[in-house]
């Protein structure tokens, strides 16, 4: 009788839960990227595999384009930035004296610019004029590290990390043995993503990484680096985020570590992409080598 | 029968306080005129979903009859899925006659220019470089 009820009337009740559930979730989840959307997720268990840290996972951080906020009307129409009010819609009202902050947001702005040694300083000044001339992300080639920001989906098992990218640019991928070697590869050619090697400390993955070629900038605006560099990432898993940080150490021309822009980048069931190919038709008619930030 | 409708309609306005343009990528004021409007009407008549900036292609009739083709440059392909935009819904319905305004470009390349606005015939529209 009993398994007879729970026959008739589960259905009727899973309904029911599909209707209602996933329509209270909405309503309470919080906005892609809001600060509450990160403190709820960096407060549950941080997951492990085989005793270390589980990266596994599609990462969001926005993608550099937070800045994005499109207002969708009804009619259809779509303002993608810099929107003003709607047509037809009411006056806002006066602003406070004070107004109120904007939600705090994850991933706000820019890092500071790398520190160059004195005798560097013309030389980045020089390529920061001509960017639109030699900054190969304008190329749509990689941007390298750690300019490349973080990886937009991990895959790990016990030996190995791999990072993948699907970025304005293409779709790029990193492998990061984490298998307690120390040595790196020693038959790489230099490249733009350099070589690297992974090791754990705690809940955080340090990836290190080094032979990289000299066709890649830190950063916009003639920030460039010799082949000794050598970037260092962590990985710090908190709940379902991860804490992002890059340094990138090169003695020969910089003053001290320049660390990039921090992110933090949380679960996600959007998946990648295959991003749309790079096919630059612009650079031949730039007319002043204007340029801005090309952020990731 | 539509194409007869389809006139080139270029004004050349200036635009004091434009907002400003994004993209990810060089200066789109480096590249395009932004103190010039120009507003075509015309069949979107191909979508070319690249990076970094996605270029759509309109045919635009003139009085004389002659078909001209211009190239627009837009955003870059994620920011149109941010707003939910594909190439489908750039392209409109199949003939749909669109108003676009767009800058043309500064080196002086003829029907290259970068887009503000597509109006289509319902009136609905997609302000892609701010209000």
């Amino acid at each position: 009788m009993t398994h007879h009820i729970c026959r008739r009337w589960l259905p009727a009740a899973a309904l029911a839960a599909a209707i209602v559930v996933p329509a209270a979730l909405t309503a309470q989840a919080p906005p892609r990227g809001s600060a509450e959307l990160i403190a709820q997720l960096s407060a549950k268990p941080t997951p492990h595999l085989n005793g270390k840290p589980d990266f596994n996972g599609t990462w969001d951080h926005l993608g550099g384009i937070e800045f994005v906020r499109p207002q969708k009307l009804a009619d259809g129409s779509v303002c993608l930035r810099g929107c003003g009010p709607a047509p037809g819609a009411p006056r806002p009202a006066p602003a406070p004296a004070a107004a109120p902050p904007r939600p705090a947001q994850a991933n706000p702005p820019q890092a500071l610019f790398p520190k160059y040694k004195p005798e560097f300083q013309a030389k980045v000044k020089d390529l920061s004029a001509r960017q639109v001339e030699n900054d190969n992300v304008l190329k749509c080639l990689a941007p390298g590290v750690p300019r490349i920001g973080p990886p937009g989906k991990i895959v790990q098992n016990s030996k190995e990390v791999v990072f993948l990218y699907d970025d304005v640019n293409g779709g790029f991928f990193r492998i990061i043995p984490v298998d307690g070697r120390t040595t790196y590869r020693k038959d790489m050619p230099a490249s733009f993503l350099g070589d690297s090697i992974g090791h754990f400390e705690g809940d955080t993955l340090v990836v290190e990484t080094t032979n990289f070629n000299e066709d890649t900038w830190l950063t916009d605006n003639g920030a460039f680096h010799t082949a000794g560099l050598k970037v260092v990432e962590r990985f710090r898993r908190v709940g379902d985020t991860i804490e992002y940080t890059a340094a990138a150490h090169d003695p020969a021309v910089l003053v001290e570590p320049w660390s990039s822009k921090p992110y933090t980048m949380w679960v996600t069931n959007q998946e990648l992409e295959e991003p749309a190919r790079c096919e630059d038709r612009d650079l031949e008619h730039i007319v002043d080598g204007s340029h801005h930030d090309n952020p990731r | 029968m539509r194409h007869r409708l389809l006139g080139v309609l270029v004004a050349v306005v200036a635009m004091l306080g434009m907002a400003p343009l994004l993209s990810a990528h060089h200066s789109v004021a480096g590249q395009f005129d932004l103190s010039k409007s120009v507003t075509l009407k015309g069949v979107v008549s191909k979508v070319d979903w690249v990076n970094p900036h996605i270029y759509l292609h309109i045919d635009v009739k003139g009085d004389d009859g002659q078909v001209t083709t211009w190239a627009l440059g837009t955003v870059p392909t994620a920011m149109a899925r941010r707003a939910g935009l594909t190439r489908e819904s750039i392209t409109g319905k199949s003939g749909e006659v669109v108003t676009i305004e767009c800058n043309p470009a500064r080196d002086g390349t003829k029907h290259l220019g970068w887009v503000n606005t597509i109006t289509y015939a319902d009136g609905h529209k997609y302000e892609l470089s701010g209000r």
